[in-house]
């Protein structure tokens, strides 16, 4: 008689070995696009996929959406193989600088999108409301998608990644070409996703953002993954720490505090006072909302 | 299977959207223009006087050869052209991605690309038969006013039973080829036709690099498809001295590039020698058989495909 051991809850996505080889043949050559990647991603975790262009980000994404075939190695989302249905319903993608039916607007490319993943009738429509609500897409609902700006673009697709409600999403260069107050909403949006259970996979160039929601980070380089761990552990310098005091200290009060930290055991030479930068990010976000700039204008292309 | 059925008709009916968004059908508009322009000009050049029927048999064939024609031409064009840059513009815009990333099997999409084609094909067809009907209609009316316009000249041809049978007569021979049912079976046998090049051109397109790849190997295949029953006769029905490499590349061929000739039939229906039934339903048969196979085909290389 056969006895089941206690199965552990599967990862959101799971590579072994992953490897995608391109054959030049006139070039006699082989483009390693991705080599041996192992990784693991928690049910619930945000991982952020950093890399230089043609680092092998894309090809990770498009090989666990099973859109590309393994040369060798193997890929699941869930347990599932990537390519079943069943993993698939379970998966929203965001292609990078996504392109729709130009001629569909709004509504119907995610009544298209929504169709397609068995959502219908009064379910859909309702959800259709909600996500247009979620990415704040209100004056491109009647609009074709053709004279959307690259910002809409960005948040249609996002929408219709999210329209079957799925627990896992793979987001390429979410914020590319998309203005700063877009793209902190579109970081804002993953916080949400997360609050609400979701996993997400993305990449992007935007390294602070990343930093800002981000548990885990891989970076890739030619193929490979160089680096990988929690931000936590990867950003801390362990060899210092840093003290916030909301004043402008005076070369006296300065002194006084070398003192203090001297009896306290730590060499004064070591003791360095600065002030905290703002991001620039951070700075242009502050300006632009102080003038009520209540979010990005969804311009047409210019 | 029911949500597979759905996927496909959903992928269809979007296919269809985007034929008729981008104004695909404007096509028609020009094929009203020629078919009503071509037929008006025809009439007018009509003498009066001339035997009546036999004037208007000839402008009825006219319109007939030159409707149907025009439907297999505007038709060839219209499923050719839509389906070779079906693949190549979802690949280069990345849409096949967000449709293979939901739920969607690789056949499913293939499958509703065809059937949305399919359904444009219908519709331009029906439609440009529209036109062809009314152009039918209207060569009627004129070849009954002129008919009566002759059969007046005589003062007693009301009461005359000789001038009034021969009236009749000659008003049922123009009816009897404005409104020949045949005309139907022939419009069947062209579309038959079509969605098999639609079928062929999808299959193409499934490993092409371009559409104009695409839209010249369909082209080649199509007349191909054409020349390989008199080949074939030549080769070896005839015996014209055929080494077994020559029968053997023609009997290839013929097994696989579909016979497009036997659709010439179309052409006896217009001449007015009766076609039964069963021989277009056999054709049509022969056409289904052909298009499931490409199908089959195309999807397996579709699967296999890199995107």
């Amino acid at each position: 008689m056969e006895t089941s051991a206690p199965v552990a809850a599967p990862f959101a996505a799971e590579t072994i070995g992953l490897t995608k080889r391109y054959p030049l043949t006139w070039k006699r050559k082989v483009l390693v696009a991705l080599d041996h990647l192992d990784l693991q991603i928690h049910p619930g975790e945000v991982f952020g996929l950093l890399g230089p262009n043609g680092s092998g980000k894309s090809t990770t994404l498009k090989l666990l959406l099973g859109l590309i075939v393994p040369t060798a190695g193997e890929a699941r989302i869930f347990g599932l193989p990537t390519d079943s249905l069943e993993a698939r319903r379970r998966v929203g993608f965001l292609p990078e600088n996504p392109y729709f039916y130009g001629f569909l607007n709004g509504d119907e490319t995610l009544r298209f999108y929504g169709k397609l993943c068995g959502v219908t009738g009064p379910k859909l429509e309702q959800r259709i409301e909600e996500l247009i609500e979620l990415v704040g897409l209100q004056n491109g609902r009647e609009r074709p998608l053709r004279s959307y700006s690259k910002g809409m673009l960005q948040r249609i697709g996002l929408a219709q990644a999210l329209i079957h409600d799925p627990d896992l999403l793979f987001l390429d260069e979410p914020t590319a070409g998309v203005d700063p107050l877009g793209s902190a909403q579109i970081r804002d949006l993953i916080i949400r996703l997360k609050k609400m259970g979701k996993t997400v996979i993305f990449s992007s160039h935007l390294l602070e953002q990343v930093q800002e929601v981000a548990d885990r980070v891989a970076i890739f380089s030619l193929g490979k993954k160089v680096l990988e761990g929690s931000l936590e552990s990867l950003l801390i310098e362990r060899q210092s720490t840093q003290i916030n005091v909301p004043a402008d200290l005076s070369e006296e009060q300065q002194q006084r505090l070398r003192e203090a930290l001297g009896q306290a055991g730590i060499d004064s030479q070591d003791i360095r006072f600065t002030r905290p930068h703002l991001s620039l990010e951070q700075l242009y976000l502050r300006t632009v909302q102080a003038q009520g700039d209540p979010g990005p204008r969804n311009s047409p292309r210019t | 299977m029911i949500s597979s059925l759905n996927r496909i008709i959903v992928i269809g009916r979007n296919t269809l959207t985007e034929a008729v968004r981008q104004k695909v059908l404007n096509v028609l508009l020009i094929f009203s223009l020629v078919l009503v322009g071509s037929s008006v000009t025809v009439s007018q050049l009509a003498t009066p006087g001339l035997d009546s029927a036999g004037l208007f048999d000839a402008q009825i064939k006219f319109v007939k050869d030159f409707g149907c024609g025009a439907i297999g031409l505007f038709g060839f064009f219209i499923a050719l052209l839509s389906t070779a840059q079906l693949i190549p513009q979802e690949l280069h815009n990345r849409t096949i991605y967000t449709i293979l990333a939901k739920p969607v099997r690789r056949s499913e999409f293939l499958l509703g690309k065809f059937f949305g084609i399919v359904l444009l094909v219908a519709l331009c067809v029906a439609l440009m038969s529209l036109a062809f009907a009314a152009a039918l209609y209207w060569q009627e009316l004129q070849g009954l006013q002129a008919t009566e316009a002759i059969y007046s000249q005589n003062p007693n041809w009301h009461t005359d039973p000789v001038l009034a049978n021969a009236y009749n007569h000659d008003v049922q021979q123009i009816i009897l080829q404005t409104r020949d049912p045949q005309l139907i079976e022939a419009i069947l046998l062209i579309f038959a036709k079509l969605i098999m090049t639609t079928a062929i051109a999808l299959l193409i397109s499934t490993f092409a690099t371009s559409s104009i790849f695409t839209i010249i190997t369909t082209f080649m295949i199509y007349l191909i498809g054409h020349l390989e029953s008199t080949a074939r006769e030549f080769w070896l029905a005839g015996g014209a001295n055929a080494s077994i490499w020559q029968s053997g590349l023609v009997g290839f061929i013929s097994l696989l590039i579909p016979d497009m000739n036997s659709f010439t039939i179309v052409d006896e229906i217009l001449a007015g020698n009766k076609v039964p039934w069963s021989h277009a339903l056999n054709l049509m048969g022969y056409a289904d058989v052909y298009i499931v196979v490409l199908l089959a085909v195309s999807i397996v290389i579709f699967n296999y495909r890199e995107i």
